[in-house]
């Protein structure tokens, strides 16, 4: 079968070879590496096997016991649990498909259009806002006698009157919003990068094999783009998994415990109510799922390539 | 070589992974902070309450006057950071000698950790120059040993917006229905009559104490020890009260930034704020005297008895205390006249001590009426049970504050008392 252009481009661009090194060199290279173990391990690593031990014990910040297991099965009992682990889910998928949708399509087409610049800074700027700083933002902007309430009454509409932040879903829905408002500008950079990236001669030859419009996007600029889309997916996942900051500072997860997530839900069994070992069940929990779905991500993107 | 490459990605991949969540993890872990002077002549004092700095200050001039010890304070703007610095700190040595706490089950929850040190003593000498009032003893102790002196005694009364009042034509009421009429001519006229919020967390009580104490005080009393049910028609009926109050739109919205109601009052979007007079210091920065005042919220019926929530901070020694003979000498001096004095003057509340009169006008004319009303003294909801019992229940209040519908009652009740089933056992277990 003969290959278009695009695929003969493509396939020469990835070949690259790598330089295996002899054993000795491998031994060599131990002194170098140790500083950084050493910081990882005694910085990550110790306090995370404290945090698990932390989890099998009835611990008031005073006093603590061993108890085993109890706290997971506390947990798995606790209707709160299953909430929290409910808005984590959405927060995932809305973060995954807002952030990086969004600032995917923002990216081609600021990168094309004139004046995109200016655009993309509308996009970008909120970035480098602390995540505090941007809830207090929306803050004003979503409370019952906000910006967005009065903008609603001021075009003659009524305001809801269940609010903004006070009932669920939709408490966790405009925080997800708000969220997306400041984490795309990450997405934008970026895929900008990427790109850039792509070598002008893929496009080209796509071009003179016929391809245009949606299609061009789609099956030349998509899968060029994807070594960024991995690392941009892996941190939207992430992030997604450990939002707090927002979420703590326009509901502290209220009302009723409505809006949490798992980090937030683990802030407030440990510092709240001083409950440290099932703070830190939650807290094992939520690493394990990070891990575990970054690890099964990357594992997988790894794999396809 | 390929696979070898895929697996040190795969390694690298995991650990970063791994490394980002450990970083998670380890937020569990506590952290410490205090330390002493090293001259042996200073005491440290730890804090939530960054406006007492200057209060700290004067009081500590006076403290070192009689003392000749030195009191240097520092604060932890955050309640819940400040709580858990403490409790991770206060069985090592590096701790202050002096911590700022809650009265109630919050300081016998730290008191019987064995954190705390002794009292007694500084306490009964306070009795005896008649510095303090001795009933208020169980409040500040465990187990028959007093573990926290009073900081100041807060009333929670309502405090009003006089230039409103004026403008819509109305006066504090002094029952029920007149309350219930100045909230419709307020409605009426565009301002919002009472402040509500849950925002702030443990803001939700406000109004479930203030209805369920004004309905039957006893009850509530006996509720706050566990003794009667949240599912009990008392209960019950001030939560319809409070539906009803919410549908009529009387109260803010639930979201309504806690730190706007100095604000809001002082604009006069609100009318109304139901308060401790803690707050006061806040509210007469933004308020002359005369343009605001307080009163006592009537009963729901005649007949029952008039009450007031009251709420003490508290100063705690700890056992662990560098300068233990320092922080004693502190706190047998701690409720002096002269040392009360300039304090409760800065803070702008009522001292603990009887003898200490306040110049403020607003807080004297709260004094006044409370006097003459001669009410039962309820500890507030806060400091009322078990810290568990509490954080949660104010978490089902909030919830029912974002959807007070009466078809809502029963189910919150019902939690409540579950809760309350709950917390109660675990507190009697740890006994």
């Amino acid at each position: 079968m003969p290959r278009t252009a695009t695929e003969a481009l493509t396939v020469h661009g990835r070949s690259g070879v790598r330089r295996r090194g002899t054993a000795r060199d491998r031994l060599g290279s131990i002194p170098f590496l140790l500083p950084a173990v050493a910081l990882v391990g005694l910085m990550l690593l110790v306090p995370f096997v404290a945090t698990a031990y932390q989890s099998l014990t009835d611990d008031n910040g005073f006093t603590s016991s061993f108890i085993g297991f109890e706290n997971y099965a506390r947990l798995f009992a606790d209707p709160m649990f299953g909430q929290s682990v409910l808005n984590t889910l959405m927060w995932t998928v809305g973060t995954l498909v807002l952030p990086v949708g969004i600032g995917l399509i923002v990216a081609v087409f600021t990168s094309q259009m004139p004046g995109g610049r200016w655009v993309r800074i509308a996009f970008v700027l909120p970035y480098a806002l602390s995540g505090t700083a941007t809830a207090v933002i929306w803050g004003f902007i979503l409370r019952g006698d906000g910006a967005l309430n009065q903008a609603i009454t001021f075009f003659g509409g009524t305001p809801a009157a269940s609010g903004w932040l006070i009932e669920w879903p939709m408490n966790t829905i405009v925080m997800i919003l708000a969220n997306t408002w400041q984490a795309t500008g990450v997405a934008v950079i970026l895929f900008l990068v990427g790109l850039q990236a792509i070598p002008g001669e893929t496009v080209e030859a796509a071009t003179l094999d016929g391809a245009s419009g949606i299609r061009l996007f789609w099956h030349i600029i998509v899968p060029q783009l994807r070594p960024v889309t991995v690392v941009v997916i892996g941190m939207s996942i992430a992030n997604s998994l450990r939002v707090f900051d927002m979420i703590w500072l326009l509901t502290k997860g209220g009302p009723g415990g409505s809006s949490e997530t798992l980090a937030v839900t683990m802030y407030r069994e440990t510092f709240i109510l001083s409950d440290y070992g099932y703070g830190a069940a939650v807290a094992v929990i939520l690493s394990i799922i990070v891990v575990g779905v970054s690890w099964a991500y990357l594992r997988q993107q790894f794999k396809a390539k | 070589m390929r696979s070898n490459s895929r697996t040190f990605r795969r390694i690298g991949a995991v650990g970063a992974a791994v490394a980002l969540t450990v970083g998670l993890a380890a937020c569990t872990q506590g952290s410490s902070s205090g330390g002493s002077g090293d001259d042996g002549k200073t005491v440290t004092l730890n804090g939530e309450r960054a406006d007492f700095e200057h209060g700290y200050e004067l009081a500590g001039e006076a403290l070192q006057e009689i003392t000749g010890y030195q009191l240097e304070a520092r604060n932890v703007p955050s309640t819940e950071n400040y709580q858990q610095i403490v409790r991770s700190s206060l069985k090592t040595n590096s701790t202050t000698d002096i911590i700022k706490w809650w009265n109630g089950y919050r300081l016998q929850e730290l008191a019987r950790t064995g954190g705390l040190a002794d009292l007694s003593d500084a306490w009964d000498t306070a009795v005896d120059e008649g510095w303090v009032n001795p009933d208020t003893r169980d409040s500040f102790s465990y187990d028959g040993k007093v573990y926290g002196l009073p900081m100041y005694k807060s009333y929670w009364v309502m405090f009003y917006n006089k230039t409103v009042f004026d403008e819509v034509g109305i006066s504090p009421p002094t029952t029920w229905e007149e309350f219930e009429s100045n909230n419709a001519k307020l409605k009426e006229a565009g301002v919002t009559p009472l402040f509500a919020t849950q925002e702030a967390g443990w803001t939700s009580l406000i109004w479930f104490e203030e209805l369920l104490s004004k309905i039957d005080p006893e009850f509530y009393q006996d509720l706050m020890e566990g003794e009667e049910k949240y599912t009990d028609p008392v209960v019950h009926e001030a939560m319809e009260l409070w539906s009803d109050m919410a549908g009529k739109g009387w109260f803010t919205s639930p979201d309504t930034a806690w730190d706007n109601e100095p604000s809001l009052f002082a604009s006069g979007s609100v009318a109304q704020v139901p308060m401790g007079t803690w707050r006061n210091g806040l509210f007469s920065q933004d308020l002359d005297e005369g343009d605001y005042g307080t009163y006592m919220l009537p009963t729901v019926k005649e007949g029952v008895k008039p009450s007031v929530v009251v709420e003490s901070g508290v100063i705690s020694v700890a056992d662990n205390a560098p300068n233990a003979e320092g922080a004693q000498a502190i706190m047998a001096d701690w409720l002096n006249p002269d040392v009360q004095k300039p304090w409760a003057d800065e803070i702008k509340d009522t001292s603990a001590n009887p003898m200490v009169e306040t110049d403020d006008p607003v807080l004297m004319s709260t004094l006044e009426q409370v006097q003459d009303a001669e009410p039962m003294e309820l500890v507030r909801y806060w400091e009322a049970g078990p810290p568990a019992l509490v954080e949660t229940g104010v978490q089902y209040l909030g919830a029912f504050m974002a959807d007070p519908t009466p078809e809502n009652i029963d189910p919150t009740l019902q939690k409540l008392q579950d809760l309350a089933d709950a917390e109660w056992a675990s507190w009697e277990e740890s006994e």
